[in-house]
Protein backbone atom coordinates (compact mmCIF):
# COMPACT_ATOMS: atom_id res chain seq x y z
CA UNK A 1 0.00 0.00 0.00
CA UNK A 2 0.94 3.37 -0.52
CA UNK A 3 2.75 5.94 1.83
CA UNK A 4 0.50 9.49 2.68
CA UNK A 5 2.55 12.03 3.20
CA UNK A 6 1.31 16.09 3.26
CA UNK A 7 3.33 18.29 4.05
CA UNK A 8 2.33 21.60 6.93
CA UNK A 9 0.27 24.83 6.53
CA UNK A 10 0.05 27.28 8.80
CA UNK A 11 -2.92 25.79 9.87
CA UNK A 12 -2.56 21.91 9.17
CA UNK A 13 0.09 19.54 10.37
CA UNK A 14 3.22 17.86 8.34
CA UNK A 15 1.85 14.08 8.25
CA UNK A 16 3.99 11.22 7.12
CA UNK A 17 2.51 7.90 7.24
CA UNK A 18 4.70 5.07 6.16
CA UNK A 19 3.59 1.48 5.39
CA UNK A 20 7.18 -0.12 5.17
CA UNK A 21 7.93 0.69 8.20
CA UNK A 22 4.85 1.59 9.89
CA UNK A 23 5.62 5.03 11.31
CA UNK A 24 3.35 7.58 11.37
CA UNK A 25 3.89 11.30 12.16
CA UNK A 26 2.55 13.96 12.76
CA UNK A 27 3.87 17.35 13.72
CA UNK A 28 2.98 21.14 14.15
CA UNK A 29 -0.13 22.30 14.85
CA UNK A 30 -3.77 21.90 13.65
CA UNK A 31 -6.57 23.70 13.16
CA UNK A 32 -7.68 23.78 9.47
CA UNK A 33 -10.33 25.55 7.94
CA UNK A 34 -12.07 21.67 7.50
CA UNK A 35 -10.56 19.39 9.91
CA UNK A 36 -13.38 16.32 8.62
CA UNK A 37 -11.71 17.23 5.04
CA UNK A 38 -8.12 17.27 6.00
CA UNK A 39 -8.28 13.92 8.30
CA UNK A 40 -10.27 11.75 6.10
CA UNK A 41 -7.94 10.59 3.59
CA UNK A 42 -5.50 10.03 7.01
CA UNK A 43 -8.31 8.02 8.64
CA UNK A 44 -8.72 6.39 5.52
CA UNK A 45 -4.73 5.13 5.70
CA UNK A 46 -4.95 3.92 9.10
CA UNK A 47 -7.91 1.86 8.41
CA UNK A 48 -6.12 0.52 5.18
CA UNK A 49 -3.10 -0.60 7.16
CA UNK A 50 -4.71 -1.95 9.89
CA UNK A 51 -6.84 -4.30 7.12
CA UNK A 52 -3.80 -5.01 4.59
CA UNK A 53 -1.33 -5.31 6.46
CA UNK A 54 -0.32 -6.99 9.99
CA UNK A 55 2.85 -4.89 10.32
CA UNK A 56 3.39 -2.62 14.33
CA UNK A 57 2.48 0.57 14.26
CA UNK A 58 4.06 3.27 16.01
CA UNK A 59 2.62 6.65 16.29
CA UNK A 60 4.64 9.15 16.75
CA UNK A 61 2.82 12.58 17.28
CA UNK A 62 4.22 16.00 17.97
CA UNK A 63 1.15 18.66 17.82
CA UNK A 64 1.53 21.83 19.76
CA UNK A 65 -2.14 22.46 19.40
CA UNK A 66 -4.79 21.19 17.90
CA UNK A 67 -8.45 23.11 17.64
CA UNK A 68 -11.97 20.80 19.01
CA UNK A 69 -12.78 19.28 15.11
CA UNK A 70 -9.17 18.07 14.69
CA UNK A 71 -9.46 16.64 18.61
CA UNK A 72 -12.06 14.98 17.82
CA UNK A 73 -10.51 13.40 14.15
CA UNK A 74 -7.71 12.59 16.10
CA UNK A 75 -9.62 10.44 18.96
CA UNK A 76 -11.98 9.16 16.00
CA UNK A 77 -8.24 8.09 14.75
CA UNK A 78 -6.84 6.46 17.61
CA UNK A 79 -9.94 4.88 19.00
CA UNK A 80 -9.65 2.95 15.82
CA UNK A 81 -5.78 2.03 16.67
CA UNK A 82 -6.91 0.68 20.28
CA UNK A 83 -9.61 -1.55 18.39
CA UNK A 84 -7.27 -3.46 16.44
CA UNK A 85 -4.76 -2.89 19.80
CA UNK A 86 -7.26 -4.89 21.25
CA UNK A 87 -7.69 -7.52 18.89
CA UNK A 88 -3.92 -8.17 18.98
CA UNK A 89 -2.26 -5.87 16.50
CA UNK A 90 1.02 -3.84 18.07
CA UNK A 91 -0.02 -0.30 18.55
CA UNK A 92 2.27 2.38 20.37
CA UNK A 93 1.39 5.94 20.41
CA UNK A 94 4.31 8.32 21.07
CA UNK A 95 3.43 11.92 22.12
CA UNK A 96 6.34 14.50 22.53
CA UNK A 97 5.94 17.68 23.71
CA UNK A 98 7.37 20.77 24.86
CA UNK A 99 9.03 20.64 29.36
CA UNK A 100 7.85 24.35 28.96
CA UNK A 101 4.34 24.05 28.13
CA UNK A 102 2.40 22.28 31.00
CA UNK A 103 -0.76 22.94 28.91
CA UNK A 104 0.14 20.95 26.00
CA UNK A 105 1.16 18.01 28.24
CA UNK A 106 -2.34 18.20 30.27
CA UNK A 107 -3.41 17.82 26.40
CA UNK A 108 -1.83 15.37 25.02
CA UNK A 109 -2.25 13.19 28.54
CA UNK A 110 -5.50 13.47 28.02
CA UNK A 111 -5.83 12.02 24.63
CA UNK A 112 -4.65 9.28 26.67
CA UNK A 113 -7.00 8.68 29.48
CA UNK A 114 -9.63 6.31 27.60
CA UNK A 115 -7.45 4.24 25.19
CA UNK A 116 -5.98 0.47 26.36
CA UNK A 117 -3.18 0.76 23.63
CA UNK A 118 0.45 1.78 24.91
CA UNK A 119 0.70 5.59 25.31
CA UNK A 120 3.27 7.76 26.44
CA UNK A 121 3.88 11.26 26.85
CA UNK A 122 7.54 12.59 26.35
CA UNK A 123 8.77 15.67 27.27
CA UNK A 124 11.50 17.45 25.09
CA UNK A 125 13.08 20.76 24.78
CA UNK A 126 11.86 23.35 22.56
CA UNK A 127 9.74 20.72 20.72
CA UNK A 128 6.44 22.15 18.66
CA UNK B 1 -13.99 64.85 7.75
CA UNK B 2 -11.94 67.52 5.97
CA UNK B 3 -8.75 66.46 7.98
CA UNK B 4 -9.53 62.43 7.75
CA UNK B 5 -10.89 60.05 9.98
CA UNK B 6 -9.60 59.94 13.52
CA UNK B 7 -7.38 57.12 13.44
CA UNK B 8 -6.02 59.25 16.70
CA UNK B 9 -8.77 59.04 18.97
CA UNK B 10 -9.62 55.00 18.06
CA UNK B 11 -5.73 54.15 19.00
CA UNK B 12 -6.25 55.91 21.77
CA UNK B 13 -9.42 53.95 23.14
CA UNK B 14 -7.95 50.82 22.35
CA UNK B 15 -5.03 51.42 24.33
CA UNK B 16 -6.96 52.95 27.05
CA UNK B 17 -8.60 49.49 27.18
CA UNK B 18 -5.39 47.69 27.25
CA UNK B 19 -6.31 46.15 23.85
CA UNK B 20 -3.58 44.38 21.59
CA UNK B 21 -5.19 42.88 18.63
CA UNK B 22 -8.95 44.40 17.37
CA UNK B 23 -10.14 42.90 13.73
CA UNK B 24 -13.48 44.09 12.64
CA UNK B 25 -14.20 42.85 9.43
CA UNK B 26 -14.58 39.63 7.01
CA UNK B 27 -13.76 36.38 9.14
CA UNK B 28 -11.65 34.27 6.54
CA UNK B 29 -9.70 31.43 7.29
CA UNK B 30 -6.44 32.88 5.78
CA UNK B 31 -7.49 36.21 7.83
CA UNK B 32 -7.86 33.49 11.28
CA UNK B 33 -4.34 32.26 10.57
CA UNK B 34 -2.84 35.83 9.76
CA UNK B 35 -4.21 36.86 13.22
CA UNK B 36 -3.50 33.59 14.79
CA UNK B 37 0.60 34.53 13.60
CA UNK B 38 0.49 38.34 14.85
CA UNK B 39 -0.49 36.89 18.44
CA UNK B 40 1.43 34.06 18.72
CA UNK B 41 4.53 36.36 17.93
CA UNK B 42 3.54 39.01 20.31
CA UNK B 43 2.83 36.73 23.25
CA UNK B 44 6.24 34.84 22.56
CA UNK B 45 8.08 37.90 22.27
CA UNK B 46 7.13 39.08 25.78
CA UNK B 47 6.92 37.17 29.52
CA UNK B 48 3.76 34.57 29.06
CA UNK B 49 4.02 31.77 29.95
CA UNK B 50 3.73 28.81 26.98
CA UNK B 51 0.50 27.08 28.97
CA UNK B 52 -1.03 30.83 29.16
CA UNK B 53 0.32 31.19 25.06
CA UNK B 54 -1.40 28.04 23.99
CA UNK B 55 -4.95 29.12 25.96
CA UNK B 56 -5.08 32.55 24.29
CA UNK B 57 -4.69 31.46 21.12
CA UNK B 58 -6.76 28.46 21.42
CA UNK B 59 -9.76 30.32 22.52
CA UNK B 60 -8.82 32.77 19.75
CA UNK B 61 -9.08 30.21 16.90
CA UNK B 62 -11.95 28.43 18.62
CA UNK B 63 -13.93 31.77 18.64
CA UNK B 64 -12.60 32.92 15.56
CA UNK B 65 -13.89 29.43 13.54
CA UNK B 66 -17.45 30.06 15.67
CA UNK B 67 -17.69 33.23 13.68
CA UNK B 68 -16.37 32.00 10.93
CA UNK B 69 -18.99 28.46 10.68
CA UNK B 70 -21.92 30.72 11.96
CA UNK B 71 -21.88 32.99 9.14
CA UNK B 72 -21.56 30.47 6.86
CA UNK B 73 -24.67 28.46 7.45
CA UNK B 74 -26.65 32.09 7.50
CA UNK B 75 -25.58 32.20 4.32
CA UNK B 76 -28.75 31.88 2.27
CA UNK B 77 -30.87 31.76 5.03
CA UNK B 78 -34.31 33.72 4.00
CA UNK B 79 -35.62 36.53 5.53
CA UNK B 80 -32.05 37.22 7.41
CA UNK B 81 -28.77 39.49 6.33
CA UNK B 82 -26.30 37.72 5.36
CA UNK B 83 -23.29 38.52 7.57
CA UNK B 84 -19.89 37.38 7.47
CA UNK B 85 -18.22 40.25 9.54
CA UNK B 86 -17.65 39.42 12.93
CA UNK B 87 -15.96 41.75 15.80
CA UNK B 88 -12.56 40.50 17.76
CA UNK B 89 -10.63 41.82 20.57
CA UNK B 90 -7.68 40.31 22.59
CA UNK B 91 -6.53 42.56 24.94
CA UNK B 92 -5.14 42.50 28.80
CA UNK B 93 -6.88 42.89 31.89
CA UNK B 94 -5.45 43.20 35.22
CA UNK B 95 -2.26 40.82 34.71
CA UNK B 96 -4.99 38.55 32.79
CA UNK B 97 -5.99 37.98 29.00
CA UNK B 98 -9.04 38.29 27.96
CA UNK B 99 -10.96 37.39 24.06
CA UNK B 100 -14.06 38.97 22.98
CA UNK B 101 -15.94 37.65 20.14
CA UNK B 102 -19.04 39.02 18.01
CA UNK B 103 -20.88 38.60 15.18
CA UNK B 104 -24.80 39.56 14.45
CA UNK B 105 -27.00 36.55 15.44
CA UNK B 106 -30.82 35.91 14.19
CA UNK B 107 -32.46 36.07 17.06
CA UNK B 108 -34.14 33.14 17.19
CA UNK B 109 -30.80 31.23 17.76
CA UNK B 110 -29.94 33.32 20.72
CA UNK B 111 -32.59 31.96 23.09
CA UNK B 112 -30.68 28.00 22.49
CA UNK B 113 -26.74 29.44 22.61
CA UNK B 114 -27.69 31.29 25.94
CA UNK B 115 -29.38 27.88 27.31
CA UNK B 116 -25.96 26.60 26.34
CA UNK B 117 -23.95 29.29 27.89
CA UNK B 118 -25.82 29.22 30.92
CA UNK B 119 -25.31 25.28 31.25
CA UNK B 120 -21.67 25.80 30.99
CA UNK B 121 -21.38 28.46 33.41
CA UNK B 122 -22.94 26.34 35.86
CA UNK B 123 -19.96 23.74 35.51
CA UNK B 124 -16.58 23.59 37.20
CA UNK B 125 -13.79 22.10 35.54
CA UNK B 126 -14.22 18.21 36.64
CA UNK B 127 -17.80 18.85 35.20
CA UNK B 128 -16.66 20.72 32.38
CA UNK B 129 -14.35 18.12 31.35
CA UNK B 130 -16.87 15.29 31.32
CA UNK B 131 -18.95 17.37 29.19
CA UNK B 132 -16.42 17.56 26.69
CA UNK B 133 -15.56 13.49 27.06
CA UNK B 134 -19.02 12.96 26.47
CA UNK B 135 -18.92 15.37 23.41
CA UNK B 136 -16.04 13.97 21.95
CA UNK B 137 -16.99 10.42 21.61
CA UNK B 138 -20.97 11.75 20.15
CA UNK B 139 -21.59 11.14 16.64
CA UNK B 140 -20.53 14.10 14.01
CA UNK B 141 -24.41 14.94 13.65
CA UNK B 142 -25.42 15.66 16.85
CA UNK B 143 -22.52 18.18 17.72
CA UNK B 144 -24.54 21.21 16.43
CA UNK B 145 -21.89 23.58 15.62
CA UNK B 146 -20.22 25.49 18.42
CA UNK B 147 -21.10 22.32 21.25
CA UNK B 148 -17.30 21.65 21.54
CA UNK B 149 -15.63 24.46 21.07
CA UNK B 150 -17.43 26.56 23.56
CA UNK B 151 -16.89 23.38 25.97
CA UNK B 152 -12.84 23.76 25.13
CA UNK B 153 -13.15 27.38 25.77
CA UNK B 154 -15.10 26.92 28.83
CA UNK B 155 -12.03 24.49 30.31
CA UNK B 156 -9.18 27.26 28.86
CA UNK B 157 -11.22 29.98 31.23
CA UNK B 158 -9.80 31.41 34.62
CA UNK B 159 -13.78 32.37 35.39
CA UNK B 160 -17.17 31.51 33.43
CA UNK B 161 -18.09 32.80 30.88
CA UNK B 162 -19.74 36.14 30.13
CA UNK B 163 -21.86 36.79 27.40
CA UNK B 164 -24.22 39.67 26.18
CA UNK B 165 -26.77 39.95 23.46
CA UNK B 166 -26.94 43.55 22.10
CA UNK B 167 -30.31 44.83 19.72
CA UNK B 168 -29.89 45.72 16.75
CA UNK B 169 -33.81 44.85 15.38
CA UNK B 170 -36.91 42.88 15.69
CA UNK B 171 -34.85 39.88 13.80
CA UNK B 172 -31.37 40.44 14.78
CA UNK B 173 -28.90 40.78 17.68
CA UNK B 174 -25.25 41.29 18.29
CA UNK B 175 -24.04 38.33 20.21
CA UNK B 176 -20.48 38.91 22.34
CA UNK B 177 -18.54 36.34 24.36
CA UNK B 178 -15.70 37.11 26.80
CA UNK B 179 -13.52 34.79 27.84
CA UNK B 180 -10.91 35.87 30.75
CA UNK B 181 -8.11 33.20 30.19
Amino acid sequence: MDNLIIEASTSSPRVRLDAESGIAEFGGESYPENAFDFYEPISLWFRRFIAESSAALRLQIRLSYLNTSSTKCLVDILDELDEAYGKGRDVRVSWYCDRRNERAQESAQEFGEDIDMPFEVLLEEGAS
Amino acid sequence: MSDGFDLYRLRMSLMEDDILICFNGPFSHSIIEEIGLAIRSYLESGETPPSASTDVFAVFVELAQNVQAYAARLKGVAGLRAFDAGTLVIGRTDARFFVSAGNVVARADMEPLAARLEALRGLDKDGLKRLYKERLRAPRASEGGAGLGLIDVARRASEPLRYRASEIDDRHLFFSLTVLV
